[in-house]
């Protein structure tokens, strides 16, 4: 495949340039035009980029043109980060808080259109991660999305702990993106070329030299590259950071970081992890003989390190956020424990198709190997995993401060007291029960409370793991007692979970209150909460269409699973 | 498809509910009044079209045929292999809970006609979903299906003991679901491993659970150290979600506390309906599809049984309240079901199931007359209640009904579910099991048999300290609204309707006596008491078919066990003579 920079590049990578634009016009028109609505402008570019016709793709097709491939993933990827970008839009036109402790008006207007215009950056960015075939680019998109990040988390917060959460954040990012960038370096060793495609093709290949190479390298390059990925999952051993960078910055923030770094993080583990397999393209031209040695340690590796950060992940996370009290604090531990549902689908993906890689294929023991991969869970949870973290946060954006308590008299004025603990969410069923309601549905559904969307995530997940290796026998330590295994800690965590998304449940409906919400979060939290209860309805009563595209998408860089599926299988050596 | 079908009526039967929750709450600014009457109504509704379902299922040929009614499917979640579908229908193992089901809705509805003064539009409205779903779990044909309304029956009642329940309702309500939670997060991931296992060997997935069972029956689970022993997993992660559910002995402190906790309404659908889904779990999943393992398990969970009918009726007779107590019989009664269950002798599994009924009947009935009777006095203390015979004969006779089939009188209900469980356990003791656990076995079934004694003890002595003897109840207060769970205006009431009901004469004073919802709540309940006693034949026979083919695996598998344990050497020769007699008749 050759590639080369040519129009039809700059024609598919067509959306994120809207977006770009869109910011370019925003931060000109601010700074020049007295532009005082940038949210709006960047809802409307996002539309624009929405409307880009190279977004609708036949299923299957693969379009590569330069450092970008768009196939199903791209497409899937690129629909979900703009409908999470629309929703997140909204969320953080509402959050216009300066402070936690701010007096008086509030400054509604200021600098909109510096952290609108930096947010679409942000977009752009993760979009390309989405589409990137190429080292450079991958990295180039990844940048583009923590910069950003940095940039919003110090422009919204001006009080000490918001500059230690943007601090704190800023640092650790940077840590993160260096030890990526040395795990590429490594990738490029292994490789030789900064092309994912070619570097798929090399580690795939029979050739014994590489596989030597390999066997050096790709450790280092793996550990390296998981630890970038980890931090931006927010996943152990880089998981740390989140609740203190969550408490201290806005409500909009914590939903910012809790959705659209975790998407790149799958999206980059996911991608690296289809260098072994290649996907459907490469394992129809591939694999008719044996597949490289160097693919087959490189699958293995993956999903080891996986498995056992995946339960740390959600064990941890759960754990930490059984003691929290503080409602963003609590949400950020929780979003660790997503983050290793999430690993525990990438690992059995990379579980499922270390099965194939190094054998035969098609094989006879190969010839049910399950209906639902790793890649389409993990992307089908991603979602019903977004749309209910922008609805958590999207209501507690919306709800904004409590009343303060008045006293009679001259007293001076207390200060706005943003809801923070989960002890101000309190009677919100009599004094706001439409954001109660919503805010109940959001988080059993992220306990996986079945019939809501998470249930769904939740199932197909561990449908995922009990697949892997479904038909071999179960030793002690084996990969599919192994991955039997990580099923268990997958549901024995929902249930703990459950525990404390059902205090907070708890406290809105079975407590009282006498001071209420003022629900003065702007207007955009409440309808992006609206929206978000919407799709939540909408994937429950029916996720098939959901389930059907992120199976598209994950069969596009992940083995095929529906191939093994047909009678070829027997027609083996 | 055609609403009047039996399978359209059935999907009706399940919507009617959810319409009258959403009218329910369009009624609300309306007041409690307009509420409660949309709420009775819907379900009135929903009962009359359960029974005229039931009724045709009766007479129509699948039910001959054994096979299953109103069968309907819908794709749900689909894609490619994989597919949960919206599966309906009902079969002889569901369908007296379906119906039982439908009729404790109605008494849910009656026993909060007052009772339920603050928030009433929530409180219907969630009674209401929560029928639909008790509705769906019996009449569920996929596993996904099943589990969802499984678990979502927990998110309803969460909320009605949290809101209207009394002072520890929140650690109650959050006990409860986190429980069962975590009981059947477990059950879930056993029933995928079905699920993935059939997938295997049988080349296609299905969550379809008669095609799971004929799976399951073709190619078992693995039941040796080389197949890791998985059929006793997957029995072990099927016996953690149902047995919190029942609840099996060690696993049942939930259930006192969110008993006591919960409104009455409640606590009528939680004894009558929810326990019952773990005993059916059991018959649909565990017994059919697991049966090497239930055979191996079989001996411990029905000791375990016995411990529970033997631990809930002393700790019944310890207690002081009198809904603790109730709470309390209700964990030795299920023992009974457990014990039956797990007996595996047929006609001891028939007596479970329709002891399930039986429970499902008294236990609802006594849970609705604690409430009334706390609705009068604010009291469940029995130490401060006493001769209330005197003033409310009525309520007194009642609940002397429901006492009565709770113990097991000859000529009502509990009797004969008792009766079988009994008759089945010592038949499975005597010529069933190997000569050395016989002894183990006739233990076991004595203790069984000195529960009963218990039982009627424990109930009698209540019923003598708060229905006879001296009038003790503290004295009336009219002005105590303090508590929202039910102030005492029956005499408003009590006037209102008796004219209309002539339950109590026109002139006579404010009496304590039932009032007409209160009737509408417990005759219903009292007319099957009678009926399953005295016709029990009626609602076995429709069940007996599908309940013997439900157990049968298991039963052959542990006859073929004793068989080993009793001959070591030279099983396989005899062990169909064992096998032969599981069909036997009492």
């Amino acid at each position: 495949m050759t590639t080369q920079t040519s129009l039809s590049t700059f024609l598919l990578a067509g959306p994120e340039i809207t977006l770009v634009i869109a910011a370019l016009v925003i931060f000109l028109w601010g700074a020049f035009g007295g532009l005082r609505q940038g949210w709006l402008v960047a809802l409307a570019g996002i539309a624009a980029a929405a409307c880009w016709p190279g977004l609708a793709l036949v299923p299957g097709e693969l379009v590569a043109s330069g450092p970008l491939s768009i196939d199903a993933f791209a497409a899937f990827i690129r629909g979900m980060v703009l409908a999470a970008g629309a929703g997140l839009c909204l969320v953080q036109a509402g959050d216009h808080f300066r402070s936690a402790v701010t007096h008086g008006p509030v400054r509604r207007d200021a600098s909109t259109c510096e952290e609108a215009g930096t947010f679409l950056l942000l977009l752009a960015g993760l979009s390309l991660v989405a589409s990137a075939n190429d080292l450079v680019l991958l990295l180039a998109g990844l940048e583009l999305v923590s910069i950003p990040t940095y940039i919003l988390l110090a422009l919204k917060r001006t009080d000490a702990r918001g500059q230690e959460a943007s601090i704190k954040y800023f640092f650790l990012s940077l840590v993160a993106s260096a030890l990526f960038l040395y795990g590429m370096a490594c990738l490029y060793g292994i490789g030789g070329s900064t092309s994912l495609a070619e570097i798929g093709a090399r580690l795939r290949s029979p050739d014994a030299r590489i596989s030597d190479t390999a066997t050096v390298l790709l450790p280092v390059a793996l550990g390296m590259v998981l630890a970038g990925a980890a931090f931006r999952l927010a996943a152990v051993p880089m998981h740390f950071y989140a609740p203190d960078v969550y408490e201290g910055t806005g409500p909009a923030n914590a939903a910012l970081l809790s959705t659209l770094p975790k998407v790149a993080g799958v999206v980059v583990l996911l991608r690296l992890l289809s260098l072994g397999t290649g996907g459907t393209l490469g394992m129809m031209a591939l694999n008719q003989g044996v597949a490289g040695p160097a693919a087959a340690a490189w699958l293995t590796f993956f999903w080891q390190t996986l498995a056992v950060l995946a339960a740390l992940t959600m064990t941890v996370g759960n754990l930490m956020a059984l003691m929290q009290t503080n409602l963003r604090r609590l949400l950020a531990c929780s979003s660790i424990a997503h983050a290793g549902y999430l690993l525990v689908g990438v690992a059995a993906a990379a579980a499922a198709d270390a099965t194939l890689a190094g054998r035969p294929f098609p094989s006879p023991d190969t010839a049910w190997t399950g209906a639902l991969g790793g890649t389409t869970a993990t992307l089908f949870y991603l979602a019903t995993y977004i749309t209910a973290t922008i609805g958590v946060f999207a209501a507690i954006t919306y709800l904004g401060h409590r009343w303060p308590e008045w006293t009679s008299g001259p007293a001076p004025q207390p200060p706005r007291q943003e809801v923070t603990s989960v002890d101000d969410l309190d009677g919100l069923s009599s004094t706001n029960p439409v954001a109660a309601f919503s805010l109940a549905v959001f988080l059993l559904s992220l306990a996986g409370i079945p019939p809501l969307p998470g249930f769904w995530g939740k199932l197909s997940l561990a449908m995922a793991a009990l697949e892997v290796d479904w038909t071999a026998r179960a030793t002690p330590g084996s990969r599919r007692v192994i991955f039997l295994s990580l099923a268990v800690v997958l549901v024995l965590n929902a249930a703990i979970a459950a525990a404390y998304y059902l205090r907070i449940v708890a406290a809105m409906y079975f407590r009282s209150t006498k001071r209420g919400v003022q629900a003065d979060g702007g207007i955009g939290a409440g309808v992006a909460m609206l929206a978000a209860l919407g799709l939540v309805a909408l994937f429950t009563i029916q996720p098939r269409p959901l389930l059907s595209a992120s199976s598209r998408a994950g069969e596009s860089i992940s083995a095929p699973h529906a191939l093994l599926a047909t009678p070829q299988a027997s027609t083996t050596p | 498809m055609n609403p009047f079908s039996p399978s359209g009526r059935l999907l009706l039967v399940i919507v009617t509910p959810l319409v009258g929750a959403v009218v329910a709450w369009l009624l609300g600014s309306r007041g409690t009044g307009a509420v409660r009457q949309s709420a009775a109504v819907t379900t009135v509704i929903t009962l009359l079209g359960t029974g005229w379902l039931m009724l045709s299922y009766l007479a129509s040929p699948e039910a001959a045929a054994g096979e299953p009614y109103a069968v309907s499917e819908a794709a749900w979640l689909v894609d490619g292999p994989f597919n949960v579908r919206l599966s309906l229908g009902l079969d002889g193992l569901s369908l007296w809970l379906f119906g039982l089901s439908a009729l404790l809705s109605l008494t849910a509805v009656m026993v909060s006609w007052q009772a339920i003064e603050e928030k009433p539009v929530g409180f219907y409205v969630l009674l209401l979903v929560l029928e639909a779903a008790m509705l769906g779990v019996f009449a569920a044909r996929d596993v996904i299906l099943f589990y969802v309304f499984f678990e979502f029956t927990l998110v309803p009642l969460f909320f009605l003991i949290g809101i209207w329940g009394h002072d520890d309702r929140r650690h109650a309500a959050v006990k409860f679901f986190l429980y069962t939670l975590a009981g059947s997060v477990l059950a879930f991931l056993g029933l995928l491993t079905i699920v993935l296992w059939n997938a295997s060997h049988a080349g296609q997935l299905t969550f379809d659970i008669a095609a799971l069972t004929a799976g399951m029956a073709a190619h078992p689970l693995p039941m040796s150290a080389q197949g890791g022993w998985l059929q006793m997993w997957v029995f072990l992660a099927l016996f953690a979600g149902f047995a919190v559910k029942v609840p099996i002995v060690p696993f049942h402190t939930w259930l006192p506390l969110a008993h006591v906790e919960a409104p009455t309404g409640a606590s009528v659908d939680l004894a009558g309906v929810l326990l019952k889904i773990g005993i059916y779990g059991f018959l649909r999943f565990s017994l059919p599809m697991l049966p090497d393992a239930t055979a191996v398990a079989a001996p411990w969970i029905f000791g375990l049984g016995v411990v529970g009918i033997l631990y809930g009726a002393l700790v019944a007779l310890a207690q002081t309240d009198l809904k603790r107590l109730i709470a309390y019989s209700s964990v030795s009664h299920m023992g009974y079901c457990v014990m039956g269950l797990f007996a595996l002798e047929p006609v001891a599994v028939e007596g479970a199931t329709l002891q399930l009924i039986n429970h499902g009947l008294s236990a609802a009935g006594l849970f609705a007359l604690v409430g009334m009777i706390y609705e009068r006095y604010h009291t469940r203390s029995i130490a401060n209640l006493g001769g209330i015979a005197s003033r409310a004969p009525w309520l007194t006779v009642m609940f002397m009904v429901f006492t009565f089939s709770s113990i097991g009188l000859p000529g009502l209900n509990g009797f004969v579910g008792e009766f079988m469980v009994l008759l089945g356990s010592f038949q499975r003791a005597w010529s069933g099991v190997a000569p050395l656990w016989r002894t183990g076995y006739l233990t076991m079934a004595v203790a069984a048999v000195a529960g009963v004694v218990l039982g009627a003890w424990y109930m009698l002595w209540a019923v003598e300290r708060v229905f006879f003897g001296p009038s003790r109840e503290p004295p009336r207060d009219h002005g105590h609204t303090a508590n929202s769970h039910g102030t005492s205006d029956d005499t408003r009431s009590a006037h209102g309707h008796a004219s209309q009901h002539g339950h109590a004469s026109e002139a006579a004073p404010p009496t304590d006596d039932l009032r007409w919802y209160e009737w509408v709540a417990l005759a219903p309940l009292a007319v099957f008491v009678f009926w399953i006693g005295l016709v029990p034949a009626t609602f076995l026979r429709p069940s007996a078919d599908a309940v013997r083919k439900a157990s049968g695996p298991s039963a052959r598998a542990f006859a073929a066990r004793m068989q080993e344990i009793a001959h070591p050497t030279g099983a396989a020769a005899t062990a169909d003579s064992l096998t032969a007699r599981v069909p036997r008749q009492p």
